[in-house]
């Protein structure tokens, strides 16, 4: 037996909420996209400007990853994995394909973890895959302290981070960079300048090498915080998706439940007539037989 | 007409004067100053420190306290906690919170 339509209109109640609450959780994560993309922009231009600066020194070919030159610093033979994921689990299965990617190459003995991201430590602890350290994903757009992360990424010999890349509102895809060439590929668009800074034409102040050793760090803040800020654009257009994917099947079953509810009505509605009907033709059979 | 000579004179304020330099003092989400002023003041490890028209190319890491800019309409006062200047034919940006 089919539902009474007092239950059915109940349901189509409830599945009215949820449409409603798709739709405001879709509107938030739009808003924030915007947010965010406005930030990834206003950063960039101050690393281009950095870069700019830094591409004209001329100390040396390598990237020091900011580790101060006077300082025998002893660096850990690994590569550090930094893998950045969301703090909930409402972001669709971003996280998950991340995970997966980062340890098609992981080896306990080569790599060590560090996870932003509360929803990649459970992913993590899930598959017995112990990591480091783990950080909260900031909740802020701006001002992001990665000061903790740069310093240990100082301390081994390279640095990976994978990380989720914002292609459009509904294209999400799974990176992953090496730290050093995140810096230098951020640079290869801004124009390098022709005039060389060296101590000849300039003063520096403490020293050369420790201006040096500042851009470095500088360069290394602003690409780690873009890497996070792209996640979370990432992770906020994957939450979008997921939210609209819902609002429409929300809709779809409101929908569904309304016809159910006009259906069950109409069937209650020609039950009676039917029984009236009937009841008529007992009284006019008896009638008829007096 | 008259639209066209406010502009020139912006112009030539920007471009050549002897007295101000163009600064920029800004973090990567935010710019506290941008424009023409006297000087600059800041301190490093070396001490307290003013940048005037026609410095010589200059870069310093600049130390938490106070960073001042003095133009045409005031005095501005940011309060800073690390930083990177340079300075290059009257032109300073102040890279800020790196």
């Amino acid at each position: 037996m089919g539902k009474r339509p007092a239950e059915i209109e109940r349901d189509e109640a409830a599945m009215g909420t949820l449409v409603e609450l798709t739709s405001v959780f879709e509107g938030i994560a739009s808003m924030r996209i915007a947010q965010i993309k406005n930030q990834v922009l206003q950063a960039t231009e101050f690393f281009n400007e950095l870069w700019h600066i830094y591409s004209q020194l001329r100390v040396s070919t390598f990237f020091g990853f900011g580790r101060n030159a006077d300082e025998e610093v002893e660096i850990i033979d690994k590569e550090l994995y930094i893998v950045i994921t969301a703090e909930g689990g409402f972001s669709g299965d971003i996280d998950q394909k991340l995970i997966q990617l980062m340890l098609k190459t992981y080896d306990k003995d080569k790599n060590e973890i560090i996870v932003i991201g509360h929803h990649g430590a459970i992913q993590l602890a899930q598959r017995n895959v112990s990591y480091k350290k783990y950080y909260k994903l900031p909740n802020k757009d701006k001002d992001i302290n990665v000061s903790p992360i740069i310093k240990e990424v100082q301390q081994y010999r390279t640095t990976t981070v994978f990380y989720q890349e914002y292609v459009s509102l509904m294209v999400q895809d799974v990176k992953r960079i090496e730290l050093s060439s995140a810096v230098q590929q951020k640079g290869k668009s801004v124009d390098e300048g022709d005039e060389i800074i060296t101590e000849a034409n300039y003063i520096f102040e403490p020293s050369t090498y420790d201006v040096v050793d500042h851009l470095e760090r500088s360069m290394m803040h602003i690409a780690m915080s873009q890497l996070i800020l792209n996640s979370k654009l990432a992770q906020y257009a994957s939450r979008f998706r997921a939210m609209s994917a819902s609002h429409t099947r929300a809709d779809e079953a409101k929908s569904e439940l309304h016809l159910d509810f006009n259906r069950a009505r109409r069937a209650i509605k020609d039950e009676r007539l039917k029984e009236i009907v009937n009841g008529m033709k007992k009284s006019a059979a008896a009638g008829a037989s007096k | 007409m008259p639209e066209d000579t406010k502009k020139d004179t912006k112009v030539a304020v920007n471009t050549g004067d002897a007295e101000h330099m163009r600064i920029k003092v800004y973090a990567p989400f935010k710019v506290y100053f941008d424009g023409l002023a006297k000087s600059i003041s800041a301190v490093n490890d070396t001490g307290p420190f003013d940048i005037l028209p026609r410095h010589h190319n200059f870069m310093t890491l600049i130390n938490t306290g106070d960073v001042i800019v003095r133009s045409d309409s005031g005095e501005e006062k940011i309060p800073i906690v690390r930083g990177i200047m340079h300075v290059k034919a009257d032109e300073v940006v102040v890279f800020l919170d790196v």
